[in-house]
């Protein structure tokens, strides 16, 4: 039940008692709290008005403990506390600071009754605590729910709070609350006509829900306008609704491109499907866990860094792995693709019950730093800090990794093993030396794609598996050997993915995808941008 | 319509380029029927890849290619241009190295290719009688039963020959063959490739030009993706541009 | 012509394999139902399934490994078939429970009634009667893998590629059967059976049938198999699988040629998938999962891949072992799974079989060439000519 819903109707109460008790002194909340079991009901409801008047923030709270009828007084010693039924007992706490006071059985307490009219006044000293109150985001809950249930009769304090209000924007909203309130009452014409311009200039869900329903009471000259108001309104949000699509699917596709840009790279050098790639991400992804860990334990002031110092070592570890792994086994299958790709099938499964066995079986915490926590508006879209700093993150991951590849010694020799080994191999490029830092490079790439991932996923020890299958169909839409491939693929299928939804489901989105894929391949057995060349079909 | 008519193989302003780069440039080429061709010219002048073009492996960006006179090869895939009558033995030896000499010509025998006419397919008499007279001229039959992969070099080229007779094409076209063979056996090789060319046609690619000498076929240089001389062995070397480009060398 | 193929397949060892299996589909239902409990000789209640299990995923890795063993083509989506095949088999088990469900409706099966459909989906039609269910069990897999390997083949996907948008497949299809509204019973799947063909489907004369029956199915799939590789189809096939376009170049249409043999080994799978849900008692679409079927491919491989003696043996010692292990160490067997994995390829590439006849042939190899040097029947190979 939400608090505010009958505030309108009760408003209106609220001024005219205010206006009737002029003389409320602003009294001790405690001392007041302390009256409330005496006397009859209107004692008490003159209790409330006091209490409204004290403008304590704390009052707010304690109103609606009482209108919630959770208010008794401990027969013991006559104090005044909350009480929540807990099993058989009550668990009691003070209702102004919340203190906890143990439980009773409910024959030690009184019930501090309340009736309709009580209740009533309860609700409009609520509001009238809200809609002025001190506090900006307090005022616009209150001018938000105003906005949903708008109640002519609450008007003339809607106009009050107006002229009062300096916050813009919670002017806006109560506005467009006057304005709907407006179209409910039987105001002139202009009026009314002024009120449609303003919800429409809002031009949002709420003003199109305002529109439609004023639709069918208002008279017929209105309709017209409103009709117009509608019809932009509904543009200007389909628009914004492909706009937050594009960026969810940007978002997703950025993902994508980090899972999916190392296991590119090492198809590309090396020919082999690294399955333990999304592995690999997992591992990074714990490496994140374990450094906040440390840093919660022992250097909580450093949570907001904790990041910064994931990234490096989280490279270091999985390129370490990764490079173990090649040397390790890879080496051995050289030039059998298929069995390399089970082979780190095999690989996947060992790391998995690893990490499983080491950090349990369950969902680990991450935790969001500071600056990656919350979300803004711009325009009419809402987007949430960690996704936007995920973006930006997958494309300077990318941005180094061009550079590397086309400014670097390693780069040019990788990408001269690419396009033919044994010519780069006969012109003294040295390729196991290539293919293991390849592989290193490839996996340090993968574990900060799981730093990345830790803080928008939950990290499980399935972590890499619910990525690998997607990061494959990336590499294959994109074709290897061209980094451009994977961030075209991954950007592309991302949007897709994010466009199906609305009309497809998730579920069946992505079988789409899948299927779409699996067609696309036929036509382009090497995808988008496929290397071209003798050495390909050799 | 009337100049292709009468040739086996017709190729016509043919180009391909592969990234910008021409590997065949306006080729123009005439096999006629029974006729034994000799193609040489330097490295990287196309001669792989005009092959390629005659088999169907690669396709041309432009220009004519008619087998028999009527069939555009370019509209065709492999399986069908060599269903068509043309055997093609590559460059680089490639045989089927887990099945037996023997099996790697019964593959190439001249019989239906189908799935299902494979399943039921049983060598007969008339059949072994052929794979033996194979087995005989490319002189395997000691090793018949034998796994193609333990053959050396020149026995891998040998049984592409080998291969290339059980599939009896109206065509062969031959790459580099007797690299890897002993003298003794390349002038048996030019002596089986004229022979082979009394009944069809036959056109070699080689280096090696005591081989060329020996076929006394008519010559064909190829250059940068076109044809540089045409004529006899004799009268090709006398090319200055043949000299500069190729024999000079 | 027919027959002569069909005895080709009969060489020395599947003559063996063939016997065997015979032996075993008569005389563990035998030896389950006459004996006495208690009896020393007497195969228990519980192994009769559980072996009858393994026989149909033996038939499994059998199919597989006629695509990857002799022709190349890695599928990473066998499971896919398998469990097509086990849906069909499952939808008629599902019907045969009639009012017996919990809901006791007459028509659809309790899942349905719980998500309220009114009526039968279409395509649950007919499914009531067993030979139809049969029919599907085998067409629905081979039409997906017609299709799939249709589209794939003519535009020349092999290799990994191939092997990744397989995987894909299965993946779309375990996505597709998670749903509820797809009308395959979403996550739970179809289970709770009652009886197959009249016979209750817990008793054990029907177990030791359904037993009997899968030896016998694997016993003619292995015939069918051996018939294939020891034709001349079966030498295109490996021709194929070593030098694709080589092949293409004799003449033949190696995407035909994949294609049948990827259609058969679908249609293999899907008849395993259809003995393995009575025996196992529930089909979900955990099965479609692509972990199933890479599974599928160590067990080929285990045994030996391009034998077809291998599968059979890989697959029921992996299970064998997947059943002790997950019972006494539970939470090693995902460590012995991997390391399998990585122990086959790199160790053991022709698995357990190709390993004993490559030590037997090398051994006759010696024993020959120390005849040779006595100077015996063996003429001295004659000097390569180089
Ligand atoms: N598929 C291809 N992609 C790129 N370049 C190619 C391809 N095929 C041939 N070429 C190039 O075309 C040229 C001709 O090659 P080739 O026909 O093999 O010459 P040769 O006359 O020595 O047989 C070479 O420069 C070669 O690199
Ligand atoms: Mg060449």
């Amino acid at each position: 039940m939400h608090p505010f819903r009958l505030i309108p109707k009760l408003l209106l109460a609220l001024a005219l008692l205010i206006t009737a008790a002029p003389g409320a002194f602003a009294q001790d909340v405690e001392a007041l709290v302390n009256t409330l079991p005496e006397g009859s009901y209107s004692d008490r409801e003159k209790v409330i008005f006091d209490l409204a008047a004290t403008g304590d923030d704390r009052v707010a709270s304690i109103l609606k403990v009482l209108g919630e009828g959770d208010l008794y007084v401990r027969e013991e010693d006559g104090r005044v506390v909350a009480g929540k039924r807990a099993g058989r007992d009550y668990a009691l706490s003070d209702p102004l600071t919340g203190e906890a006071l143990g439980a009773a059985p409910s024959s030690d307490l009184d019930k501090i009754r309340v009736n309709n009219r009580l209740r009533r006044a309860i609700r409009s000293a609520i509001g009238q605590l809200t809609l002025m109150s001190p506090s900006p985001s307090v005022r616009l809950t209150a001018a938000r729910s105003l906005l949903r249930n708008a109640d002519p009769d609450a008007l003339e304090l809607l106009d009050e709070a107006l002229a009062a209000e300096t916050d813009t924007g919670v002017k806006t909203v109560m506005e467009l609350a006057r304005a709907t309130t407006i179209l409910k009452t039987d105001a002139g014409l202009d009026e009314k006509t002024a009120a449609i311009d303003t919800v429409t200039a809002r031009g949002n869900r709420e003003a199109l829900a305002v529109l439609t329903a004023s639709l069918s009471t208002a008279p017929s000259e209105l309709t017209p306008a409103i009709e117009r108001g509608i019809a932009g309104i509904e543009r200007k949000l389909a628009m914004w609704d492909g706009l937050q699509n594009v960026w969810y699917g940007l978002s997703l596709g950025s993902v994508l491109l980090l899972a999916a840009i190392g296991l590119a790279i090492t198809f590309g050098v090396m020919g082999v499907i690294n399955m333990a790639h999304g592995e690999i991400v997992m591992l990074g992804a714990y490496t994140t866990f374990a450094v906040q860990q440390v840093i919660r334990i022992s250097f909580p002031g450093l949570f907001d860094y904790s990041l910064a110092i994931a990234l490096p070592l989280a490279f270091l570890v999985t390129a370490l792995v990764g490079i173990a792994i090649e040397r390790g086994f890879i080496r051995w299958l050289y030039g059998r693709p298929l069995e390399t790709l089970l082979a780190t099938w095999g690989l996947s499964l060992i790391l998995q019950q690893t990490v499983r066995t080491i950090f349990g079986p369950n969902n680990r915490e991450v935790g969001n730093p500071g600056w990656m926590s919350g979300a803004f508006d711009l325009g009419g879209l809402s987007i949430t800090w960690n996704r936007l700093w995920i973006v930006v993150f997958a494309l300077v991951v990318f941005a180094i990794l061009l550079a590397v590849l086309n400014r670097t010694p390693l780069g040019l020799q990788m990408r001269a093993v690419t396009q033919n080994r044994r010519m780069a191999s006969s012109m003294g490029i040295r390729t196991p030396w290539v293919d293991a830092l390849t592989f290193g490079l490839g996996s340090g790439i993968a574990g900060i794609a799981g730093v990345a991932l830790s803080q928008i996923d939950n990290v499980s020890p399935n972590l890499g598996q619910s990525y690998i299958i997607d990061s494959f169909m990336v590499v294959v839409f994109g074709g290897v050997g061209n980094l451009w491939g994977t961030l075209v693929g991954a950007l592309t299928l991302g949007v897709a993915n994010k466009f199906l939804e609305p009309f497809a489901g998730a579920v069946l989105g992505k079988i789409f995808i899948l299927v779409f894929i699996i067609l696309f391949i036929q036509r382009r057995p090497r995808g988008l941008f496929a290397l071209k060349g003798r050495a390909v079909d050799a | 319509m009337n100049a292709r008519n009468d040739t086996l193989l017709y190729l016509d302003g043919v180009s391909v380029s592969f990234d910008g780069f021409k590997a065949i440039d306006n080729l123009s080429l005439v096999v006629r029927h029974n006729e034994l061709q000799a193609i040489i010219g330097p490295n990287g002048a196309g001669k792989t890849t005009m092959m390629d073009i005659i088999t169907g492996k690669t396709r041309p960006n432009e220009g004519e290619v008619y087998f028999d006179g009527s069939v555009d090869l370019t509209r065709l895939d492999e399986a069908a241009i060599a269903e068509l009558g043309i055997g093609r033995k590559f460059q680089k030896p490639t045989v089927f190295e887990s099945h037996t000499v023997r099996d790697n010509l019964e593959l190439a025998l001249k019989k239906p290719r189908g799935v299902f006419s494979a399943w039921f397919y049983h060598a007969d008499d008339e059949d072994e009688t052929r794979l033996d007279e194979i087995l005989e001229t490319v002189r395997l039959t000691h090793r018949q039963h034998n796994l193609a992969a333990n053959l050396s070099h020149g026995q891998k080229q040998w049984l592409e020959i080998g291969m290339l007779l059980a599939q009896d094409p109206k065509l062969l076209l031959v790459d580099e063959p007797v690299a890897g063979m002993t003298d003794a056996e390349t002038v048996e090789t030019a002596k089986l490739l004229k022979a082979i060319s009394q009944t069809r046609s036959v056109m070699v690619v080689e280096h090696d030009m005591s081989f060329i000498r020996d076929l006394a076929a008519r010559v064909t240089v190829l250059a940068e993706g076109s044809v540089l001389a045409q004529g006899s062995l004799d009268h090709v070397s006398a090319d200055p541009r043949v000299v500069e480009s190729y024999l000079g060398r | 012509m027919i027959t002569r193929t069909l005895f080709r397949a009969f060489d020395g060892k599947a003559n063996w394999v063939v016997a065997l299996l015979a032996v075993i589909a008569v005389l563990v239902p035998l030896s389950n139902l006459a004996l006495p409990v208690g009896h020393p000789l007497r195969v228990p209640d519980h192994f009769v399934p559980l072996f009858g299990k393994y026989l149909t995923y033996a038939m499994l890795a059998l199919a597989l490994d006629l695509v990857w063993g002799y022709c190349g083509i890695l599928s990473l989506g066998h499971g896919a078939f398998f469990a097509l095949g086990g849906y069909a088999m499952g939808m008629y088990l599902m019907r045969q429970i009639g009012d017996r469900g919990v809901y006791a409706n007459p028509v659809l099966p309790d899942f349905m009634v719980f998500l309220n459909y009114d009526a039968l989906p279409w395509y649950w039609h007919g499914f009531d009667m067993f030979w139809f269910a049969a029919i599907v069990a085998i067409v629905a897999p081979a039409v997906l893998a017609f299709v799939f390997g249709w589209f794939a083949f003519r535009s020349r996907v092999t290799g990994v590629y191939l092997s990744i948008i397989t995987q894909a497949m299965t993946y779309a299809l375990l996505l597709a059967f998670f749903r509820n509204d797809m009308g395959f019973g979403g996550n739970n799947g179809l289970t709770d059976f009652k009886d197959i063909l009249g016979f209750p489907i817990q008793a054990s004369t029907t177990r030791a049938a359904l037993f009997a029956a899968s030896a016998i199915a694997l016993a003619l799939c292995f015939i069918v198999c051996s018939a294939v590789v020891n034709s001349k189809l079966g030498k295109v096939l490996v021709a194929t699988r070593d030098a694709e376009s080589r092949t293409r170049f004799l003449g033949y249409r190696v995407d035909n040629y994949k294609l049948f043999a990827f259609t058969a080994s679908a249609i293999m799978a899907g008849i395993a998938g259809a003995l393995y849900v009575p025996q196992v008692g529930i089909i979900n679409p955990g099965e479609f999962a692509p972990a199933n079927s890479i599974e599928i491919v160590i067990w080929t491989a285990v045994g030996g891949r391009g034998t077809l003696v291998g599968p059979i043996i890989g697959a029921i010692l992996v299970n064998a072992g997947k059943s002790w292990f997950t019972g006494v160490f539970p939470e090693f067997w995902l460590f012995a799974l991997g390391g399998l994995f990585v122990a086959v390829t790199i160790f053991l590439p022709k698995g357990i079989v190709g390993a004993f006849t490559g030590g037997w042939s090398a051994l006759k190899a010696r024993r020959i060439s120390a005849r040779a040097e006595q100077g015996s029947d063996i003429a001295p190979e004659p000097s390569p000519a180089e």
